[in-house]
């Protein structure tokens, strides 16, 4: 099969370091994923991990310092969502030690808290951080298109 | 969304979009603003004034000021105040708006004879929002600046 990876369309969001603008960040960037035939079915998974790495980006990476922005990319190329949710890292993210599964902490071992980047890599074909980043954290996540559907574009 | 201060006074919570200038993406913008509006309290017939408003100005940006040249950026600004939020649209200014273009009136007859029919956005625009402002945006281009007040 051919597939054309050739860039469609990005867009770009900058949004300050406050709980409540990931909802904000969220209807737009499923505005724009909808506008490219993003498959309705994976829409949730969609909403739910920006929300999640939108709160990690600023709770985390910015520590809610709201005059810090966090910075949303999205970009599309027939083949593929890409969304990259970049901080301006006050604390750079390290992975726990001993990280605790969704089901091992259900179960009352280790906090709750923490289960973001697991849930976020259950719902995306692609998910993690990008190294050596220079600007903060970058987390970049990635849906794979259903090559059946065509773009509204 | 708090009302944080910073030691120069009220922090202004201002979200930023860059869009491609390609029709079809001033509904991304129209979706951006009515979520921040509704969260900022709203009512509905004020928020379906302001994406109708959103939605020209973001038109009137990739039609004319970017001439439909998807490599240039539509650029929207959205900032939310404790009573108002206000709206910034600005284009690269491939092709300046005229003054005449934002302060005339237009009559049914004359647009009637168009072919596109077109003609009415910077008017709904002024008739939509409590307070719009035409100026050159910091790049060069076209920048209309639209503020619509929140009454509880």
């Amino acid at each position: 099969m051919n597939i054309n990876t050739t860039l469609i369309a990005s867009m770009d969001i900058s949004f300050p370091s406050e709980l409540g603008y990931e909802i904000i960040v969220r209807d737009a960037v499923e505005s724009f994923a909808h506008r490219h035939g993003f498959a309705p079915e994976r829409l949730e998974d969609l909403r739910t991990s920006l929300c999640e790495a939108c709160i990690n980006a600023i709770e985390h990476g910015n520590q809610c310092v709201a005059h810090m922005r966090v910075d949303v990319r999205c970009q599309y190329d027939r083949k593929q969502f890409q969304i990259e949710i970049q901080d301006q890292g006050i604390r750079p993210f390290s992975p726990p030690e001993r990280p605790y599964s969704i089901a091992e902490k259900l179960a009352g071992v280790g906090t709750l808290r923490g289960m973001g980047l697991q849930i976020i890599a259950h719902l995306t074909d692609e998910s993690g951080f990008l190294e050596n980043d220079e600007r903060g954290n970058c987390f970049r996540m990635v849906f794979y298109c259903d090559l059946d559907r065509t773009s509204r574009y | 969304m708090s009302n944080d201060t910073s030691q120069n006074g009220p922090l202004e919570k201002v979200i930023e979009l860059r869009l491609p200038s390609k029709l079809g993406y001033e509904r991304v913008a129209m979706d951006t603003a009515s979520s921040l509006a509704k969260r900022m309290g709203f009512q509905d017939d004020r928020i379906d004034s302001l994406k109708t408003a959103v939605s020209e100005a973001v038109t009137n940006a990739i039609e004319h000021g970017n001439q439909h040249d998807s490599a240039m950026k539509v650029v929207v600004l959205l900032t939310a105040r404790d009573d108002e939020l206000i709206v910034s649209v600005a284009d690269q200014g491939r092709k300046p708006l005229s003054q005449n273009c934002t302060t005339k009136i237009p009559h049914l007859e004359e647009i009637m004879e168009q072919p596109d029919k077109g003609g009415w956005g910077i008017w709904l625009i002024r008739e939509l929002m409590d307070e719009v402002e035409f100026t050159t945006a910091p790049s060069g281009g076209n920048q209309v600046r639209m503020v619509i007040h929140l009454e509880r």
